[in-house]
C-alpha cells in the first residue's frame, strides 16, 4: 500500500511537472507562430580550428515552417543544425515528452531548464534540452544531440525583439573532432607531417549576429527557390 | 648581339611545330577541366567540403572561376614542366643533331652568349606559356564561372579567402609559377648542352622532376634533409599565397633556391658548352 501511493506520488509529480513544462513551451510557440515570416541582416564570425574565414555579412529569409535560407555574395559557413530544428521539433506537441530540470543562472538570468524527449525513437532528434528565461519565456541556451551530427550547443542573446522571442546573438558551438583533410587532395608536399600543426581544438564557435528584422513583410516562397 | 642572337633564338623556336604542342596541349586540357567542372563542379567540390559538411553549411558560390583556375594551376604544374623541357630541351642539341652546331659557333659571338640567348629564348618561351595558362585558367574561367570567393584545401586545413582578396595572389603565384618553369627550363637547356640528340634531355629533364617529386612527397624523415635544396620542393611554393597568413619567409626562401639552381644551371651550361668539342 505504502508503495502504491509512493508510485502515485511520483506519477503525480512528474505529471505535473510536465504539464507545466508543455505550458512553457506553449509560450515560446505561441511567440514563435506570431512570426510568419521575416528578412535580417546577419554577421557569421566562425572561429572553427581547421578552417580560416573572415566575417561575411549576409541577409537570412525565413518563413514559417520550415523555409530558410542564406542570401551572400561570398561563401558563407554556417551551422548545419540549430536554425529551424528546435522550433520545428517542440510545435509539435505529440512528439515529445517535457520535463523540468535544475535552475541555471546564465549572464544575470535565471533560467530553467527543460528536457525534451522524443516519443518515437525513429527520429534524427535524440534529446533536446532549453534553458528558458521564464521571466520573459525565450530559450536562453539550447542543447540538441541528433543522431546525424551529434550535439549542438547555441547560447542565445536577445534585443529589441525579445518580445516576439528572436534573438540578436546566436552562438553556435560545433563538435570539429570529426573533421578531416583529405590527403588526396591536399597537395601540400612542401609540408612533412612534423611540420603540420596539430589541432588540438575540438569544438568552435559560430556566431550569428543578427540585425535590422523585418517580420511579416509576407515573404515570397520563390525567394526560396531561387539561387545565390 | 646578344639580343639580335636571342631573337634568332626565338624565331628558331617559334619555327618548330613542336613549340606549339604545349600552347595546343594547354589549351585541350583547360578545356577539358572547364567542362568537366561545368557539367559536374558540384559533386567534385564535394569531395573537398565532404567531412565539414557534416556539421556544417557552405553558403555561397564554391564553384566559381577563382576556384577553377586554382584547381587547373594545381593540375597542371605536374605537366607543364614536361611542355617546357619539349622545346628547351633541343636548344642546343637539337643544334648539333640538325648539324648547325658547327655554323652558330663559327658567328663572331662568344659562346657564353650563344648559351645566354638561348637561356633568354627558352625563357621567352616558358613566359610565354605561363601567360597563356593565366589567361586560359583565369579568364576563361571567370567567362564561364563568373567570379567568387576562394575555397582552398591545405594540408592544415580550409582557407576561405574573399574575392577582392585574390586576383594579386593570382599574379604573385603566377610569378613564382614562371621561376619554378624557368628552373625546369634551365636544367632542360643544361641537359642539353651535353646531348648529340633532343631526346635525351628532354626525358633526363622529366625523370629528374619525377625523382625529386617523389622524394620530396615521401613523408620519410630520412630525406627531411636533402627536401628543401630540391627544386621540386619549391615548384609547388606558388600554392602558398593562398594560405592566411601568407608565409613570406618560406616564399623567398623557395624564390632563393630556385633563382640558385637557374644561376647554377646556367654555369654548368656556359662552362660545358666552352669546352665542348664541336665535330658534328
Amino acid at each position: 500500500m505504502k508503495k502504491l501511493v509512493v508510485q502515485l506520488l511520483i506519477f503525480t509529480s512528474v505529471s505535473v511537472s510536465a504539464q507545466t513544462a508543455n505550458a512553457v513551451i506553449d509560450n515560446i510557440n505561441s511567440k514563435y507562430n506570431a512570426v510568419k515570416d521575416y528578412t535580417v541582416n546577419a554577421n557569421i564570425k566562425a572561429d572553427i580550428p581547421m578552417i580560416k574565414i573572415l566575417p561575411n555579412n549576409v541577409k537570412i529569409y525565413f518563413k514559417q515552417k520550415d523555409k530558410f535560407k542564406i542570401e551572400s555574395k561570398g561563401i558563407v559557413i554556417v551551422p548545419k543544425q540549430g536554425f529551424t530544428e528546435l522550433n520545428n521539433f517542440i510545435s509539435n506537441k505529440s512528439k515529445y515528452t517535457a520535463v523540468f530540470g535544475e535552475y541555471l543562472t546564465i549572464g544575470n538570468v535565471k533560467t530553467r531548464l527543460i528536457n525534451i524527449i522524443p516519443n518515437e525513437s525513429s527520429g534524427d532528434i535524440v534529446l533536446a534540452k532549453i534553458w528558458v528565461d521564464m521571466a520573459k519565456m525565450v530559450i536562453m541556451k539550447s542543447q540538441i544531440t541528433t543522431v546525424s551530427n551529434g550535439t549542438v550547443n547555441v547560447d542565445y542573446t536577445y534585443g529589441d525583439q525579445v518580445s516576439r522571442g528572436l534573438p540578436s546573438v546566436m552562438k553556435f558551438e560545433i563538435d570539429v573532432k570529426k573533421f578531416k583533410v583529405p590527403k588526396s587532395v591536399a597537395a601540400d608536399i612542401n609540408k612533412s607531417s612534423a611540420s603540420k600543426k596539430k589541432n588540438t581544438k575540438t569544438k568552435g564557435t559560430i556566431t550569428i549576429s543578427l540585425s535590422g528584422y523585418k517580420i511579416n513583410s509576407g515573404l515570397n516562397d520563390k525567394i526560396f527557390t531561387k539561387k545565390n | 648581339m646578344l639580343l639580335r642572337n636571342t631573337y634568332n633564338e626565338f624565331i628558331k623556336i617559334v619555327s618548330k611545330p613542336r613549340s606549339f604542342l604545349g600552347f595546343g596541349a594547354l589549351t585541350i586540357l583547360i578545356s577539358l577541366i572547364i567542362f568537366a567542372m561545368k557539367m559536374d563542379g558540384e559533386t567534385i567540390v564535394s569531395f573537398i567540403t565532404a567531412s565539414f559538411e557534416q556539421t556544417l553549411s557552405f553558403n555561397g558560390k564554391i564553384v566559381n572561376g577563382n576556384l577553377i583556375a586554382f584547381i587547373i594551376l594545381q593540375m597542371l604544374v605536374v605537366h607543364i614542366p614536361l611542355l617546357v623541357a619539349l622545346v628547351t630541351g633541343d636548344l642546343i642539341s637539337g643544334e648539333a643533331a640538325m648539324g648547325t652546331i658547327r655554323m652558330l659557333a663559327s658567328k663572331p659571338i662568344s659562346r657564353t652568349k650563344i648559351v645566354f640567348s638561348k637561356f633568354l629564348a627558352g625563357a621567352i618561351y616558358t613566359l610565354l606559356l605561363t601567360i597563356w595558362l593565366g589567361i586560359l585558367s583565369l579568364v576563361v574561367s571567370h567567362l564561364v564561372f563568373g567570379s567568387g570567393d576562394l575555397i582552398v584545401l591545405n594540408s592544415d586545413g580550409l582557407v576561405i579567402l574573399q574575392e577582392a582578396d585574390i586576383l594579386w595572389r593570382f599574379g604573385l603565384g603566377f610569378c613564382v609559377a614562371f621561376l619554378a618553369l624557368l628552373t625546369v627550363a634551365t636544367l632542360s637547356i643544361c641537359f642539353s648542352a651535353f646531348a648529340e640528340n633532343s631526346i635525351g634531355p628532354i626525358v633526363a629533364t622529366m625523370a629528374v622532376i619525377i625523382v625529386f617529386t617523389i622524394i620530396g612527397s615521401l613523408d620519410v624523415t630520412v630525406f627531411d634533409s636533402i627536401k628543401p635544396y630540391l627544386f621540386t620542393t619549391h615548384m609547388a611554393s606558388w600554392r602558398s599565397f593562398f594560405e592566411d597568413p601568407i608565409p613570406f619567409e618560406s616564399i623567398y626562401q623557395s624564390i632563393i633556391v630556385l633563382i640558385i639552381h637557374i644561376v647554377l644551371l646556367v654555369l654548368i651550361t656556359i662552362f660545358k658548352f666552352n669546352k665542348k668539342d664541336i665535330t658534328s
